[in-house]
């Protein structure tokens, strides 16, 4: 009997501790991107995502958090080394997930790291992807905040070349806000950034 | 009791866990420290990043055999088998993986457009933008180091090389007929539209053995794999219309788009140095379609164009003035595959055809001519490691050729079969060498041969390599000559070229010198090549130069440019020549300079396009020496607008040669003498002195964000 509970106490303490494995992962994953070390967590996220291939969490925030990374990078070597990792990553999950809304995000913000470092080269090529990229996942998930804001953000800059007026785009952002506050996390790890940006895009409204 | 502590251990054991220390130091081949390397245990999350001094440090709680995994960027990954009891700290060499980023790249005598190649120096835009040439893909190649400005052929003459010198290739397959047939001094076009095409290669020299029949140059252009989006393009231009549509449906494609061109609106509002019966008008469209495997690629090419013209030229040997009309059919078409298949191999085949049918008037005869024209081609490459990559193929070129002249039959039927096959070696980081041969077999000319080709790169400093490349190069005799002869002999040239290439953001620049020998060269012993000359294999020649080019979008916020310079020094003595001499296309000095002005406030872009090129020889029948003459320099400003209305619309204006400086390409003289014991002459220029052309473009698409810009 005793050897019974033994057993069974031991395969609840293994289940706990893999949980905890992956959270503590994660959580430290995610905290050393907060503190700005952008390749020790990579490197993290690339070490859970060998162990977690059936989660696409760990390689998804590898994507954002070097296609963020890279917006800005003047030296074209880094940033082809940033996207290519973010690229890389992502590539790995849209194979698996065609139709998941928060990769095609970032794959949108991956295009648009490419038209800001040379708008002349590459805004006539990835403009039109990027919007067929959002549009696409604004008909899945009419009401995830980040398809909304991240699409109306990108508007915004098209808007502001061609002196167009930015109010539907701007009734989208106020549209997301709420979502944003509402949103249910399907799992702890799951996206959930984008209400700060939105909240400062808000601000230029008027 | 005794049960309960041991359970209780249990418990504790595993919520502590052994945990061990894994540690060392992780270095290349030159023991330098790598820093930023992912070093962990396989299937745990154990592990840690190496420092700037290429330490590591990290506890795992594994226990037993395991493997140690190291990976960086740029370098190839590494496994090691430990025993976490009996780890000892220690040094881990990784191997630079010679793959990855700014690998070393064989660039002598290559010149790529697109794609995202290190080494592209032209932008697919570039093809549309640059000013001076209306979206025409070749035109666009004439602004770069080694092509001569021949205006009135409109064609492309590389390195001391006649135009029929280079050969264009469509996804891997040749192009028999590249250009529309037009008529004496009257400037051709390709008949391709810029619009379904992606990266293109154009190589002065030196290239692959996957290609042959070209003395000079070959040009790869390859259509796009997969369009962005489906759209419907509208143009409406001064000279014509456009339409293109594109569609997609799961892993299938088709764009398709036609235009109808006529000048003669333009002619009547703005006549040139040309008397018209019948402006010229053309009418032409292309489809490609794509289909996507699982692991490969399907594509369906095809082209078509008709235009026919009428013209009376003021020509000195017909006081009458000269009469001629063409009628042109040029049908195209290509099937290629592309795939991988079994363990890393890699298979390419492609087969085409191509139909050109010309008819019209010289003077008081009457021509027909048709050529039928077929290319297969099956390539195999398989890299063998990650330092050796080879491939092989078969290729079959056929040929149909017959022509009538008044009743006068001529023509012949051409087929050849070549083999090739082409290994790479990566020495290092930084060194590649390529070798390979092509065997040809010309069953017409009864003539077997074997051409060398081999090439190396070596990189000198982050931005900076030097190419070498080698080569025999052999090609059957043009056209004009086979017709008539069918006892000749493959025209032959050696390239021997040097090219030093520096590559920064934003920033090319590259120098190159070559030379190259002709021999084998075809001549004959009348004043145009006729039924009844003598032709034979005795003719030689060789050119040499040295090549600049300098792109910088880099320095002046919204301003890409690029330079251009060529000197060459070439002799032939070739065709009717009664001596070596240089022949009438190729001027010593050429200069480029392209430029593009972005200006947002504006939303236009603006272009300009400045091309010189010292005087060109020609023969005067009045000297005793032979090809004597100078022409004076050659010198053309062109200029362009493209202003976005909307999103969707642009509107496009051009001039070329904006100053109407009246250029000469060369003189043609009366055969016979005039009273006064002298041979007139007539000066070679340009139909038009200045080119207006406005077109405006509309693209109708589901995210009214695209538009033609590219087109132009």
């Amino acid at each position: 009997m005793i050897k019974l509970v033994t057993i069974l106490a031991l395969f609840i303490c293994s289940l706990v501790s893999a949980q905890t494995q992956y959270e503590q992962g994660m959580t430290k994953a995610l905290g050393l991107w907060n503190e700005g070390k952008v390749s020790e967590s990579t490197a993290l996220f690339e070490r859970i995502a060998l162990v977690e291939k059936d989660n696409w969490l760990p390689n998804y925030y590898i994507a954002l958090m070097n296609s963020t990374a890279a917006f800005g990078v003047k030296d074209k070597d880094k940033m082809m080394a940033m996207i290519d990792k973010a690229q890389t990553a992502l590539d790995v999950e849209t194979l698996k997930n065609p139709n998941n809304p928060e990769l095609m995000v970032v794959q949108a913000l991956i295009n648009t790291v490419w038209i800001v470092f040379d708008p002349m080269t590459n805004g006539q090529k990835y403009s039109p992807k990027t919007m067929e990229l959002y549009q696409k996942a604004l008909a899945i998930a009419p009401e995830n905040p980040r398809v909304i804001a991240s699409k109306a953000e990108f508007e915004i800059g098209a808007a502001a070349f061609w002196g167009k007026d930015t109010k539907l785009m701007c009734n989208e952002i106020k549209r997301a806000i709420p979502l944003f506050e509402n949103e249910k996390l399907e799992t702890p790890f799951s996206p959930k950034w984008g209400l700060d940006r939105a909240q400062e895009l808000l601000k230029n409204c008027k | 009791m005794k049960t309960i502590v041991s359970f209780l251990m249990l418990l504790i054991s595993i919520f502590t866990f052994a945990q061990t220390t894994i540690s060392g130091k992780i270095v290349d081949a030159k023991n330098k420290p790598i820093a930023n390397a992912n070093v962990f245990i396989d299937g745990t999350y154990d592990g840690s990043n190496s420092n700037e001094m290429g330490e590591f440090y990290f506890e795992t709680t594994t226990t037993a055999n395991q493997t140690l995994t190291v990976s960086a960027l740029t370098y190839e990954s590494i496994k090691i088998a430990i025993i976490i009891e009996k780890y000892q700290k220690q040094s881990i060499v990784l191997k630079s993986n010679a793959t990855e980023l700014n690998e070393v790249l064989i660039t002598a005598g290559t010149i790529e457009s697109g794609g995202k190649s290190r080494v592209s120096v032209l932008k697919p835009l570039d093809i549309l933008t640059t000013a001076g040439n209306p979206g025409d893909i070749v035109s666009a190649f004439k602004t770069l180091p080694g092509t001569q400005i021949v205006g009135e052929s409109g064609k492309l003459f590389v390195r001391g090389g006649e135009a029929n010198e280079t050969q264009t290739f469509i996804d891997g397959v040749r192009v028999a007929q590249p250009y529309l047939q037009t008529t004496n001094n009257v400037p051709t076009r390709s008949t391709f539209s810029p619009l379904l095409f992606k990266g293109t290669t154009f190589s002065t020299g030196g290239y692959s053995a996957e290609y042959g029949e070209a003395l000079s140059s070959v040009l790869i252009m390859n259509t796009i794999d997969e369009p962005d989006l489906e759209k419907t393009d509208i143009g409406l231009m001064s000279v014509g219309a456009s339409i293109g549509n594109t569609k997609k449906w799961k892993a299938n494609s088709l764009s398709l788009n036609t235009s109808y061109i006529n000048l003669k609106p333009y002619q009547s509002l703005l006549p040139d140095n040309i008397k018209w019966i019948k402006p010229y008008q053309s009418i032409g469209g292309e489809s490609v379609f794509r289909h996507r495997f699982d692991r490969g690629m399907l594509k369906f090419y095809t082209s078509y164009t008709a235009s026919n013209l009428d013209v009376k030229q003021d020509n000195i040997n017909y006081p009458d003035q000269l009469h001629l009309a063409n009628k042109n059919n040029n049908l195209y078409s290509n099937v290629s595959y592309k795939g991988g298949f079994g363990n890393n191999w890699n298979l390419f085949a492609g087969l085409s055809y191509g139909n050109s049918l010309n008819t019209g008037l010289f003077d008081i005869y009457n021509f027909s001519s048709t050529e039928n024209a077929s290319n297969i081609k099956l390539k195999l490459s398989k890299p063998i490691s990650v330092k050796v990559k080879t491939n092989f193929g078969v290729d079959y070129l056929y040929s149909n050729f017959s022509e009538t002249v008044n009743n006068y039959n001529s023509g012949f039927n051409s087929n050849i079969l070549a083999a090739f096959s082409e290994t790479d070696f990566l020495f290092s980081k930084n060194l590649i060498a390529k070798a390979g041969f092509r065997f040809s077999k010309n069953y017409l000319l009864k003539e077997n041969s074997i051409a060398p080709r081999l090439a190396l790169a070596y990189k000198i400093a982050k931005n900076q390599q030097f190419s070498l490349a080698y080569g025999t190069f052999g090609q059957a005799p043009k056209q004009d000559y086979l017709k008539y002869a069918k006892n000749l002999q493959f025209e032959k040239a050696q390239h021997y070229i040097l090219s030093y290439e520096y590559n920064n953001d934003k920033q090319i620049f590259k120098a190159e010198a070559y030379y190259k020998s002709y021999d084998n060269l075809v001549k004959y012993d009348t004043q145009t090549p006729l039924y009844n000359s003598n032709y034979t294999n005795n003719g030689s020649g060789y050119a040499k130069g040295v090549e600049l080019f300098w792109r910088d979008n880099k320095n002046i916020r919204n301003l890409e440019y690029w330079v251009s310079y060529s000197y060459i020094n070439t002799q032939r003595d070739y065709a009717n020549f009664p001596k070596t001499a240089t022949p009438s296309f190729v001027a010593d000095h050429t200069l480029s300079i392209v430029s593009k002005y972005w200006i947002p406030k504006w939303r236009s872009q603006i272009g300009g396009t400045y091309t010189f090129s010292s005087g060109r020889p020609f023969n005067n029948p009045n000297e005793t020496a032979f090809m004597n003459g100078k022409t004076q320099t050659y010198n053309n400003l062109s200029v362009n607008w493209a202003y976005l209305i909307s999103p969707q619309k642009i509107l496009f204006f051009s001039v070329t040669n904006i100053a109407g400086i009246k250029n000469v390409y060369g003189y043609n003289y009366s055969n016979t003498k005039d009273s006064n014991g002298i041979f007139q002459s007539q000066a070679i220029v340009p139909t038009a002195d200045r080119f207006f052309f406005v077109g405006f473009f509309w693209t109708l698409s589901k995210d009214k964000k695209t538009n033609q810009l590219e087109n132009m």
